[in-house]
């Protein structure tokens, strides 16, 4: 069956209809989270985009006795070395676990918040509301921090979604297939992270399910 | 040095010669290397297409409610609704049991959507195992924290030094709030424009309540099975949705 979907798929009647896959509404598909809510994150909709407080991708996956939970924000950007930084005073960051029913609370809201330095590109980090860890986190941003067995770092990453965005375009605009299984819109781009890597203890005994959520917020309302 | 081979004569190849191609890529996705039916660019200008009338109506209600293979018996609205991403740690993660960043997420939530699960063959990663889009990152992941990749290019980063930071200390109730994600693409494939804004300052727990964007869910699906519904049925592969 897999077989006769991709010979389907390869042929000329496949490609129109894979074609017309892509004519879907404006924000189908086009990112993860990246430029939404448009009104308030994307410049081409919004004069005054909110880039660091855009949330680009929300990660969970669990290994070794570790859940590791990931929120990528203001992305893509250049990987020119005119690219600001986008760490804001006033954005709250906060990734939020569930680990009890019900799944639409969360037992942990991890805060993030950033601080200038004295130095030209000194950010900080403070973090407070990690599992199993007493008081807060707080040191550089660029910096692997470490306390009560939870393993934290923010900084500048590669864009790790990946997806062709430029043929969805093309498609969209010229009733052609152009998308392309070797194009990734989002190389050679970079976003800003947050990591966490938590052991399971720290979760609580029995856990077996999380629910996890980003949300940002501006210091007095939108911009 | 086949696939280098298999990729240039792609690239010079028919959409009937990618057909034999594609065919004979390995059913785990090992063909990522081709490219997707991509046809070569025509010579003669094409109309840019719009959506055309359509007698039929779609009640993708159902594409909800039907059981994912190899999630526990969870369907797509069990899934997204609150909008939470879920992670079963007994389990291995692959989206949307949690999303590991090497997991091709766009493929897969196509599929689910889509198509219509009871059909033997087709499932979540059907879409992914041809692939559609691009099946990995641009660099590969670490396999010890911090996970992702490092930055590409001439890029500034932070000192990753400094002490005495000027961190707010501000309560919540000073920040207006901005934006919120769970599952990827769920807020911008499935949230009309109108409700963009009021989507993202809720929370889980207002998904909850009385299911509050369900209905918006398979209204903006519906929208989306007018455009393309007939087109997937014709690529061979059964969709989820109803129609009348």
């Amino acid at each position: 069956m897999r077989g006769m979907i991709k010979t389907l798929l390869a042929g000329s009647a496949g490609a129109a209809a894979l074609a017309a896959l892509l004519l879907v509404p404006t924000g189908v598909a086009t990112s993860a989270d990246h430029l939404d809510p448009p009104g308030r994150t994307d410049g081409g909709v919004d004069a005054n985009p909110d880039i660091p407080a855009d949330i680009a991708d929300v990660f969970a996956w669990h290994s070794n006795g570790t859940t590791k939970i990931a929120m990528t924000f203001a992305g893509p950007v250049s990987a020119s070395a005119t690219t600001p930084l986008y760490y804001d005073r006033d954005v709250l960051y906060k990734v939020n676990i569930s680990t009890q029913a019900p799944a639409s609370t969360p037992e942990f809201t991890i805060k993030y918040r950033f601080g200038k330095g004295a130095g030209e590109k000194d950010w900080g980090v403070r973090i407070e509301g990690i599992p199993g860890v007493t008081g807060v986190v707080e040191g550089p941003v660029e910096t692997n921090l470490e306390k009560d067995g939870v393993k934290v770092r923010v900084g500048l990453f590669d864009e790790p979604f990946f997806f062709d965005l430029i043929g969805f375009r093309e498609t969209r605009s010229t009733g052609t297939l152009r998308i392309r299984n070797d194009r990734n819109f989002f190389d050679g781009q970079n976003d800003t992270a947050i990591v966490l890597e938590i052991p399971d203890a720290n979760l609580g005994a029995g856990v077996t399910n999380l629910g996890v959520w980003g949300q940002t917020a501006r210091f007095g309302g939108n911009i | 040095m086949i696939a280098r081979s298999l990729k240039r004569f792609v690239a010079l190849a028919t959409p009937l010669t990618l057909a034999l191609s594609l065919a004979a890529c390995g059913e785990n996705g090992s063909g990522s290397q081709v490219v997707v039916p991509a046809p070569l660019p025509s010579s003669t200008a094409t109309a840019t297409p719009t959506a055309t009338a359509t007698a039929v109506a779609y009640n993708s209600t159902r594409c909800f409610t039907q059981v994912i293979q190899g999630q526990n018996g969870a369907n797509l609205k069990s899934i997204i609704i609150p909008d939470t991403l879920k992670l079963d740690l007994t389990r291995s993660t692959r989206f949307p049991n949690g999303r590991h960043p090497s997991d091709p997420v766009v493929d897969i939530l196509l599929a689910t959507l889509l198509l219509d699960m009871n059909v033997t063959g087709q499932g979540p990663n059907t879409l992914a195992n041809v692939p559609l889009d691009p099946p990995s990152n641009d660099k590969f992941f670490l396999l010890t924290f911090p996970f992702l990749p490092t930055p590409n290019g001439s890029a500034q980063v932070a000192s990753g030094t400094g002490s005495g930071f000027n961190f707010r200390t501000d309560p919540d109730s000073a920040y207006v709030s901005v934006d919120r994600m769970g599952n990827p693409a769920i807020a911008t494939a499935l949230v009309g424009s109108s409700k963009k804004n009021s989507f993202n300052d809720d929370t889980p727990a207002s998904d909850d309540v009385g299911d509050k964007y369900y209905a918006e869910y398979i209204s903006e699906l519906n929208k989306l099975f007018g455009l393309i519904g007939d087109d997937v049925e014709g690529l061979g592969l059964k969709i989820c949705s109803d129609k009348t």
